[in-house]
């Protein structure tokens, strides 16, 4: 049932090992959600998933990533390949300089699709997925940067799902937004579990315990615990966990 | 302390801010000043030859120039911002991008390293390479003689390392989150520098274009030794009847011929040539607009 699985991984900046001995995996069609204090290691973590890391100097890596049972590091998997499979949102929304249209759009016309009626279905549903649709309907050839901070963070998710991934990476995705911005992402999330690996990094205690059906607590590079996360948060097995959760650091 | 007026400013930062006002100003005028002097003495001393036919026929009479207008310095000068332009925008734009991809390779490096250097060295120096490779007629190089692609070529290599370094930093200056966001799509490298790194840089290569066509415009060192001066037009690009006028050229050789009319049409000239300026300027200002705006489109 898992969709990627991580076993015994290292990833270092340089000399200085960001993750430890990490082994998880990623549930299908499930939230997971990484949590702990800042520094931990789960940025790191996330785009170590797509290797995004790939563009960091001096970053390396031990052990094994699969994503269906395929080793992402390894030859058998081209990174483009990958991170069409497997998507990502950022901290920060960051769309294109160009139209709302053409925002979700270009993932698919960097694979080489062409036809105005498959591109336009393609956007249609993606943002409707990304509970856009009706927002912005009107407005598509607008600059993306016409939306605002909570919709064009949507606007990133639609242009993720646009790709069709099976695995989906959100970093922080509701950090920089307002309470009912964010409270729509959490939904948009619930939503797209029914299809989707999702993990997601956050911050709020609150907002894992809401949206996640698994919790893994990273700290210092190290995951401590992972497991369900009504147990995590109600009977965690490790003292550090629960000090973590009760918010006695961090 | 205490009982200090909420809102106002103590005096210490009051004087602070009408010095460093003052000081402003003062700087402002020191780096206009030459620009003001330089358009005031051209215009006050050159006004009196500028007419439609100063720029629509060829110098005539004795000494050459004294009748006639500058009609083949703006031929020759536009036929070397395109010679030179050909050359240096692809292979400048190109270089750029390879560095801003390969960033700290050794042949990244190596190349950066040179084109800084290239930058350094002096344009006479340039003119006598021009010379071997191009112009002369004996030894091995391309027997071009004195001609507009000789001198056009010799222009586009000093251009070359210009354009390349501001590419490059037109590209690093492109924020990583656009970078990343289209690499998490699946974008390859070139993907995402056509789509989105070259159209966010688009205004800073306009300006590295530029940049080199006006030191190209400005040039007279590199000149003397590969295409000179004519005083017509050319009937070709290489060989001996391929050689252009130029604006530059045209006013150093008019400022030191020991004739009034030839000092006002020199100054008539500079007018011209800065009109030219301004026109190439907001050109391409124009240009790099659209094609931001057509990108932004087609992805
Ligand atoms: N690009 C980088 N270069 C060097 N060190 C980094 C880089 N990114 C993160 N780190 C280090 O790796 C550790 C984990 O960072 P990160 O994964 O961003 O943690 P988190 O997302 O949990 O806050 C931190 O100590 C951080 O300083
Ligand atoms: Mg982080």
């Amino acid at each position: 049932m898992a969709r990627m699985s991580v076993e015994k991984f290292f990833a270092y900046y340089g000399e200085n090992a960001a993750l430890k001995n990490v082994t998880l995996e990623v549930p299908d069609q499930q939230v997971l959600a990484l949590i702990g204090p800042s520094g931990c290691g789960k940025t790191t973590f996330l785009r170590s998933l797509n290797r995004m890391n790939d563009f960091v100097k001096e970053f390396s890596i031990e052990g094994l990533v699969t994503l269906d049972g395929v080793d992402i590091y390894s030859p058998d998997m081209h990174p483009v390949v990958l991170r069409r499979r497997v998507g990502m949102v950022f901290q920060k929304p960051n769309p294109f300089h160009k139209s709302i249209f053409e925002n979700v759009a270009y993932g698919l016309r960097i694979q080489g699709i062409r036809a105005k009626s498959v591109l336009a279905d393609n956007v249609e549903e993606s943002l409707r997925s990304a509970a856009l649709w009706d927002e912005v309907k009107d407005r598509l050839n607008d600059s993306a940067f016409s939306l605002s901070g909570g919709q064009q963070q949507r606007l990133c998710i639609a242009r993720a799902l646009a790709v069709e991934p099976e695995v989906l990476l959100l970093d922080e995705p509701a950090s920089a937004l307002d309470p009912i911005s964010t409270s729509r992402i959490e939904e948009l999330i619930q939503d797209l579990k029914t299809q989707y690996a999702i993990v997601i990094v956050t911050h709020n205690m609150q907002q894992a315990a809401r949206i996640s059906d698994q919790t893994a607590f990273f700290l210092l590079g190290e995951m401590v615990e992972m497991g369900e996360t009504s147990r995590i948060f109600t009977n965690p097995s490790d003292p550090r966990t629960e000090d973590y959760i009760t918010g006695r650091f961090g | 302390m205490g009982n200090e007026k909420k809102g106002s400013l103590s005096l210490f930062r009051r004087v602070r801010t009408v010095l460093l006002g003052f000081l402003t100003l003062a700087f402002f005028i020191v780096a206009v000043a030459p620009l003001l002097l330089i358009i005031w003495t051209a215009w006050d001393k050159g006004k009196s030859a500028l007419n439609w036919s100063f720029v629509s026929t060829l110098p005539t009479g004795f000494p050459v120039g004294s009748q006639g207008g500058i009609l083949n310095g703006i031929v020759g000068s536009i036929i070397l911002v395109i010679v030179a332009s050909s050359l240096s925008v692809p292979a400048g734009i190109w270089a750029g991008m390879y560095l801003w991809e390969e960033g700290t390779t050794p042949l990244a490096r190596l190349i950066r390293l040179l084109s800084d250097l290239l930058l350094g060295v002096p344009s006479v120096v340039w003119g006598v390479v021009g010379f071997y490779v191009f112009s002369t007629s004996t030894g091995y190089g391309l027997h071009w003689g004195f001609s507009a692609m000789a001198g056009g070529l010799t222009l586009g290599f000093i251009m070359i390392p210009i354009v390349t370094r501001v590419t490059e930093q037109a590209l690093r200056d492109v924020p990583l989150t656009f970078i990343e966001g289209s690499f998490a799509l699946g974008a390859s490298r070139w993907q995402t520098l056509k789509s989105i790194a070259i159209p966010s840089a688009m205004a800073g290569i306009g300006t590295g274009i530029l940049l080199g066509v006006l030191n190209v415009l400005g040039q007279t060192a590199p000149l003397i030794f590969t295409n000179y001066y004519n005083t017509g037009v050319p009937s070709s690009l290489v060989g001996s009847q391929g050689a252009v006028g130029d604006l530059a050229m045209q006013i150093f050789i008019y400022i030191h011929e020991p004739s009034e009319i030839l000092h006002t049409k020199a100054m008539a000239a500079s007018l011209v040539l800065l009109g030219i300026v301004l026109f190439i300027d907001i050109g391409i200002r124009l240009m790099t607009w659209g094609s931001r705006k057509l990108y932004a489109r087609v992805g």
